[in-house]
């Protein structure tokens, strides 16, 4: 990755992992590479804007909750996280 | 260094950097070292053999970087992603700033040698090797380059190819 870009986090294998995909057959989904997958997931590429929105769009899931600029929690932590204060 | 040839699609690229460095060092060092033995009084046969020795593994260099980046730097491949295309975009750049840099290095190195008062000669023994040059690293360089920059493939895509 060219170093003026800067680092997206993704939790892209996670979510493979849990819909029981290969990388090959998600990249048949997504119309791309296998590689290309692979390379994402490790961080040594960023998608377009157009692939990740085609991610986000087969995993149902807005894309802010696959792709991010700050390393990603367990969706779990989320899920059970405690409001801040003063929020119901 | 032997390899398959079904296995350099996964050469690391610690050992891709190295075989392009070989590709691109080999042949000016074979040329230059032919040059330099030409006028000793060494067998014109054992010349040859240290010449072509410098040479071939070159040559083997090159042709290991045209199978890496074989049908992505010309395109042919069938279904080319846009990581692909970027890859492509970065190879052809890389090869621009150094073709440039050789090309200034070597008018820079032309004209000290022009103005300390040498003379230089335009005969077959300068031309051809310029020309070779030219001929097998201009359209050698987007696809040693792309062997160049490109990461290590991800774990699994190894693994797919040792099944």
């Amino acid at each position: 990755m060219p170093e003026h870009q800067r680092r997206v986090y993704n939790r892209l294998a996670v979510l493979r992992a849990e819909r029981g995909l290969s990388r090959k057959q998600l990249a048949d989904k997504l119309g791309i590479n296998y590689q290309t997958i692979g390379y994402i997931e490790r961080g040594d590429y960023n998608p377009s804007l157009e692939l990740a929105l085609t991610i986000a769009e087969l995993f149902r899931l807005p894309v802010e909750a696959i792709f991010g600029f700050k390393p990603m929690t367990p969706l779990s932590e989320e899920i059970f996280r405690e409001p801040p204060p003063g929020i119901r | 260094m032997s390899i398959s040839i079904s296995k350099v699609e996964y050469l690391p690229r610690s050992r891709r950097r190295l075989l392009v460095t070989f590709a691109l060092t080999g042949y000016p060092v074979a040329v230059a070292v032919l040059a330099g033995l030409k006028h000793t009084s060494l067998n014109r046969w054992l010349i040859v053999a240290i010449f072509l020795a410098l040479l071939l593994p070159t040559l083997a260099s090159l042709c290991v970087g045209y199978w890496y980046a074989r049908g992505r730097i010309d395109g042919r491949r069938a279904r080319l992603d846009e990581r692909d295309l970027v890859l492509r975009q970065q190879s052809y750049a890389l090869s621009h700033r150094v073709l440039a840099a050789v090309l200034i290095v070597a008018a820079a190195i032309t004209e000290v040698y022009l103005t300390s008062g040498n003379t230089l000669r335009l005969d077959a023994n300068t031309v051809v090797p310029a020309m070779l040059w030219v001929i097998v690293y201009i359209p050698a360089l987007p696809s040693l380059m792309l062997g160049w920059i490109e990461t290590d493939q991800p774990a699994e895509a190894s693994q797919l190819a040792d099944a």
